[in-house]
């Protein structure tokens, strides 16, 4: 075995140009298609995340004006949404599983123990979570107990928790003041770019006394897989609005009605395309790889043919002179191949950190395990290129091999 | 016939024959028997496309023959598996060449040692009976040159030490003075001599008159046939 190391370090050091060619040619192969699926892993994660962060299997509602008069008003009338029609939704439409409101409520201050900050908080219902995305959270939500004991909670973002606190890790079970009230931080989220305080809505309409108008509604359908009862579900919302608030069906300016069901749906197919061209740009360059392997490996077999001769003349069975070249491809590009991977790995980290937040890619890597596949996929190639030309060498016979040269 | 059977035949051809195939197919070989004994210094010669080469290259066990039999010290060269083969010719037969065929990336002790690697020898082993063969051929202090390094004749003593080194029961040149100059062609045929009178037996394969002069016996060969064998 010993022998053997020192047979194939051997060659591979006295044929440094071809042991180069070879190394760079697997290399750039691995290089690329590392550097390339994640690439796109980078432009589907941010893909994925854009659309998610917008596109939920939910109708989204806000208040608009009438376009249209109607039973004896004029047009141009305010549609105000009012926290009740959440009931009569839930209530009348059979798809819907679940509505959540939303207001905000702004002009005063969250003020913690080092800063505070401007603005306001939104009042939300434990569903908020889910239409805004936000899953990574330190501590909890908005809960539904929360909601029905109209309990002081607040969730904040983790970048104003390190604003108030001083540092973000501090702030859970601290309070803040806002609305001349303490109020209790439960939950510390992180997202790319939210950074809104949530209270719950009871809380704040009960504090408020307020008239129960609301900002936004949002209505969660389920068991709806086309856009034809996405629509119809849409419709039912709209009559069950227009009959409690007078106006007419057919006004879309009424309420302003986003079916995010509908684009949900198309989103989702153009995620499978998207992450179908990822698998054929990923493929189609791992053949490339294999080919050009397999070339070089089998112009340097070919070009051993004398030495093989020469060995097999002065005693090498087939096999010692086929489990050599084999080492020896093996070595190559797996030295190689690693250096491609490695080197793939760290462009993708100088991609990362250059542009891993900006619009339109996010979070570019290449699952470890993926780079190991494809990796070995290219040294069994390449073995396998060195192999056909290894076998038909030994099938020349010595003698013709010796003469060529 | 009458051939000597006796067992100190190095090599006994009986009526060997080899036809290549093709459209026209090529009889090259035409019932050619032949004894060569041990101890023996003898050449082989003939014109280009006489069979002689076809005929070096059964010998050494490189190339199969159609009908017939050869018998290598007692062993029976017949239908024998590419790795059998191996074996034989790296235990029996010490080849040196024309264009001497050294592995130009390997130092003169490593192409001397390598007949043992593929023995499975120890490199300590291999590197020392290596070394023993390059001072019989007077060149220790080239043992870590490179082929590039050297003239042509040390290359041929080089090839010839590598031939040595597994102790065959034969040595097969194939034109080893070809590719050299008069002067240097003569210590060459002095190398082979003095290992005859050693004991070794030599078959050289020329069309060079001089080289077949030096040797105990010449065995022409014409159109496939033993001509004369004296």
């Amino acid at each position: 075995m010993f022998d053997l190391i020192r047979e194939i370090s051997q060659t591979i050091k006295n044929n440094k140009l071809r042991t180069i060619l070879t190394g760079i040619a697997v290399a750039w192969g691995i290089f690329m298609l590392i550097v390339l699926l994640g690439a796109a892993r980078g432009v589907v994660n941010s893909y994925e995340e854009e659309s998610s962060s917008s596109s939920v299997n939910s109708i989204r509602l806000w208040s608009g004006t009438t376009s249209m008069p109607y039973k004896g008003y004029k047009d141009g009338r305010w549609v105000r949404l009012k926290d009740n029609d959440m009931e009569a939704i839930s209530g009348e439409v059979s798809a819907v599983s679940d509505v959540a409101i939303s207001t905000s409520a702004s002009g005063f201050n969250i003020v913690g123990p080092k800063d505070y900050i401007s603005g306001g908080f939104e009042a939300v219902y434990p569903d908020e979570a889910r239409t805004q995305r936000i899953f990574d959270i330190k501590g909890r939500f908005v809960n539904q107990k929360d909601i029905n004991d109209l309990r002081r909670v607040i969730v904040i973002s983790s970048d104003n928790a390190a604003l108030l606190f001083g540092d973000a890790d501090k702030a859970l079970g601290q309070e803040v003041k806002a609305m001349d009230l303490s109020w209790m931080v439960v939950g510390v989220y992180t997202h790319r770019w939210r950074k809104s305080s949530f209270v719950p809505y009871t809380t704040y309409k009960a504090i408020t006394g307020g008239d129960g108008y609301v900002d936004q509604m949002t209505v969660r359908v389920e068991g709806i897989a086309t856009d034809t009862e996405a629509e119809e579900t849409e419709s039912q919302v709209r009559s069950v609005l227009a009959r409690r608030h007078e106006f007419d069906p057919a006004d879309s300016n009424a309420v302003w009605v986003w079916n995010q069901f509908a684009s949900y749906l198309k989103q989702g197919q153009a995620m499978v395309y998207l992450n179908l061209a990822v698998w054929v740009i990923g493929i189609l360059t791992l053949l490339t790889g294999i080919v050009g392997v397999s070339n070089i490996m089998f112009v340097s077999v070919r070009e051993r043919v004398h030495e093989i001769g020469i060995r097999r003349a002065i005693g090498a069975k087939p096999n010692s002179i086929i489990i050599q070249i084999l080492a020896e491809s093996i070595a190559i590009t797996a030295l190689f191949g690693y250096i491609g991977l490695v080197a793939g790995m760290g462009v993708l980290q100088v991609l990362d950190s250059l542009l891993g937040d900006s619009q339109g890619f996010s979070n570019p890597t290449v699952d470890i395990s993926i780079a190991v596949q494809v990796t070995v996929a290219l040294i069994v190639a390449g073995a396998i290129a060195g192999l056909f030309p290894a076998i038909k060498a030994t099938k020349v016979k010595p003698v013709e091999a010796l003469r060529d040269e | 016939m009458n051939f000597d059977m006796t067992s100190d035949n190095v090599i006994q051809l009986r009526d060997i024959n080899k036809t290549y195939p093709g459209v026209v197919p090529l009889h090259v070989l035409k019932d050619v028997s032949l004894d060569i004994h041990k101890g023996e210094l003898v050449s082989i010669m003939g014109a280009s496309g006489s069979g002689k080469s076809t005929l070096l290259n059964i010998l050494g066990i490189l190339d199969n023959y159609d009908s017939g039999s050869y018998h290598l010290d007692g062993v029976l060269i017949k239908d024998l598996s590419e790795n059998r083969a191996a074996e034989l010719r790296n235990r029996m037969i010490g080849f040196v060449f024309q264009s001497f065929n050294l592995i130009n990336y390997k130092n003169a002790l490593e192409n001397v040692a390598l007949p043992l690697f593929y023995q499975g020898v120890s490199r300590k082993k291999r590197n020392a009976l290596a070394m023993e063969q390059l001072e019989r051929m007077g060149l220790a202090d080239r043992a870590h040159h490179l082929p590039g390094e050297l003239s042509g004749g040390q290359k041929q003593r080089v090839a010839i030490a590598r031939a040595l080194v597994t102790k065959p029961s034969l040595i097969l040149a194939d034109e080893p003075t070809g590719a050299l100059d008069s002067k240097t062609s003569k210590e060459v045929m002095q190398v082979f001599r003095d290992l005859n009178d050693s004991g070794m037996t030599i078959v050289i394969v020329t069309h060079d008159p001089t080289v077949g002069a030096a040797t105990d016996r010449i065995i022409r060969i014409v159109d496939g046939r033993i001509d004369s064998n004296d």
